[in-house]
């Protein structure tokens, strides 16, 4: 939070080797200690931003009813009433409150377990090949995928599909490799959806080009470009694989914010490719399972969540959501 | 050349690219995040794996930059058993080493990538960097560049930087090469006065020519401390390491 704070690097173990203070560093350069202590001194709707953050994550604010009155936060943070509005819409601004007219400032539950998942993925994430450790960019591959990738190749689900839409998230490259190796047809979106979809058919692919094929940075030079107009040919998708920012134990697929998945849903279910009867699987790690009801905007249900240590059936032995109600919450809002 | 000159060939420049670029799997068109890899820059990579940098390296090391228009190279490289250091995209995560000998033959493709390299290559700190052989070749990709070998325009801050932090390490002389590895429409034909902290290139590396050019006055690079603060390269950990490697004179 503090811009002068140490270098603290998102990673431990093998991919940490450098940690020096930027404090240390600046204060010897001449002529620009003094630029740097003044950036140290943060202004004061900036310490109340955090400490509200702060509240938040800690669950010490109630996510279902509004923020208390004003009056009573301007006392807790000692500030005047600007200071406290200005610190209120950098949150709202920010996506972690919503301003709702009439009812009053709400914590958004979503994006309070985002920032918790976020924080607990920073021990076992990988960075991004471009956007390094900004997680608010990308869902991250993490220590521990192989685990999880078995996992999904354990499910009778993944032996019977040939065809499997597979999202473009780092954590299910692996899997992306696995389904290719297996000669399945495979649908993976560009990133940020922004080229269309990619058609790979691991039975055409030489064996040496498929862990090329199955990162982002290969895929283009195998598959097939598909765009609204003729995504139909690929044909009925049999499994969806997808990452999450987080899961939660009921079924709700957390992903960055832009809603990518459920866009994607909408587009193929539109063209018939998919329905309610199609398995869904989140491949995160286990710090991504969140364990509580909530009530986030609508997005694509999970039915299995695999993880690095288990495999949970959401729905239990009644068999696939599909014939549960909330599965009609699958569309775009 | 003036300032609104280099404004010009810019636009002329980015005209002409974005008819031969190649997208990038996150960046998209959005040239200004990322070096663009182009229509030929395999008949580029096909010259470079010729030079005497790289063919008579001896125990010299080569030092790539991670833009996409090197990808076919570093493949070649990879293939050749040759073993390179490159940085991560941004600096970001400083320097890496990919021993090419460990990579599978399967996988040469894919760690040619930066997605792929991530997986294969190992994070090497300065201070492990400066116990090593100086560098014999070094190709950057990107940017416009003068007839004087002096690169201009969006991206060629990095590898500036690069340049002085590997000279402050003791890593590039006299014979170090430098390559710039370019489409034609990047190369523009006019003289440029460079600035102090601008490598200027022995080698302009285009689909259709590779362009020779003198730099046997060019002085060994080195960090500008007082120009770092404020921009891009504040906060990288590797910044912090030289400091501490070249100026506190830590055992």
């Amino acid at each position: 939070m503090d811009s002068d704070h140490d270098v603290a690097p998102l990673l431990v173990g093998p991919l940490t080797f450098c940690r020096y203070s930027y404090r240390r560093i600046w204060s010897k350069v001449p002529g620009v200690d003094a630029r740097r202590e003044k950036a140290g001194d943060q202004p004061l709707y900036s310490r109340v931003r955090h400490e509200l953050t702060d509240m938040v994550l800690r669950r010490a604010l109630d996510d279902t009813s509004p923020l208390p009155p004003e009056p009573r936060l301007m006392e807790i943070f000692a500030v005047s009433r600007g200071t406290l509005r200005r610190a209120i819409d950098d949150l709202v601004r920010e996506g972690l409150l919503s301003a709702e007219q009439g009812r009053g400032t709400f914590v958004k539950q979503e994006e309070r377990l985002r920032r918790v998942v976020w924080e607990r993925l920073k021990h076992v994430a990988i960075p991004d090949s471009r956007f390094d450790r900004d997680l608010r960019e990308f869902v991250p591959d993490f220590f521990g995928s192989e685990e999880a990738t078995r996992r999904v190749m354990s499910l009778e689900e993944w032996t019977s599909a040939s065809r499997v839409f597979c999202a473009p998230d780092n954590s299910v490259e692996r899997l992306r490799y696995e389904a290719l190796s297996a000669g399945k047809n495979v649908l993976v979106p560009t990133y940020g959806l922004r080229r269309g979809f990619i058609h790979l058919n691991g039975s055409v692919l030489s064996r040496s080009d498929l862990r090329h094929a199955a990162s982002l940075d290969g895929m283009e030079s195998y598959g097939v470009v598909l765009g609204p107009g003729d995504l139909r040919r690929f044909g009925n998708v049999d499994l969806i694989v997808t990452g999450a920012t987080a899961a939660t134990s009921d079924g709700r697929h957390i992903g960055g914010g832009q809603r990518y998945l459920a866009l994607e849903w909408a587009m193929m279910e539109q063209l018939g490719l998919v329905s309610t009867a199609v398995p869904v699987v989140a491949l995160v790690h286990e710090c991504q399972l969140v364990e509580e009801v909530v009530e986030a905007d609508h997005d694509c249900l999970i039915d299995y969540i695999a993880t690095n240590s288990r495999v949970i059936h959401v729905w239990g032995s009644t068999g696939s959501a599909s014939n549960e109600a909330p599965r009609s919450l699958r569309r775009i809002v | 050349m003036s300032r609104v000159d280099t404004e010009n060939y810019r636009e002329r420049i980015w005209t002409e690219l974005a008819k031969v670029a190649r997208p990038d799997s996150r960046f998209h068109w959005d040239f200004s995040s990322f070096i663009c890899d182009f229509e030929g820059s395999e008949e580029c990579s096909d010259r470079v794996v010729q030079m005497d940098a790289l063919t008579k390296r001896g125990d010299r090391r080569v030092f790539i930059t991670p833009d996409n228009c090197l990808e076919d190279l570093r493949f070649k490289l990879i293939s050749r058993g040759v073993s390179f250091v490159m940085t991560t995209y941004g600096i970001v995560r400083g320097f890496y080493e990919l021993d090419s000998s460990k990579i599978p033959a399967s996988d040469h493709r894919y760690a040619a990538t930066l997605d792929g390299f991530d997986r294969y290559a190992k994070p090497v700190s300065l201070d492990q960097l400066r116990r090593g052989s100086p560098f014999s070749l070094l190709v950057t990709g990107g940017s416009a560049v003068s007839s004087n070998g002096v690169r201009f325009g969006k991206g060629h801050g990095y590898f500036d930087f690069e340049w002085a932090i590997l000279s402050e390490l003791g890593l590039t002389d006299k014979s170090s090469v430098v390559v710039d590895v370019v489409h034609d429409c990047q190369f523009v034909n006019e003289v440029m006065p460079a600035e102090r902290h601008d490598v200027a290139v022995d080698w302009v590396v285009t689909p259709t020519r590779s362009i020779h050019i003198d730099q046997t006055t060019r002085q060994r690079g080195q960090v500008y401390w007082e120009m770092v603060p404020g921009t891009e390269f504040e906060r990288l950990d590797v910044v912090a390491e030289l400091w501490a490697l070249t100026k506190e004179k830590q055992p």
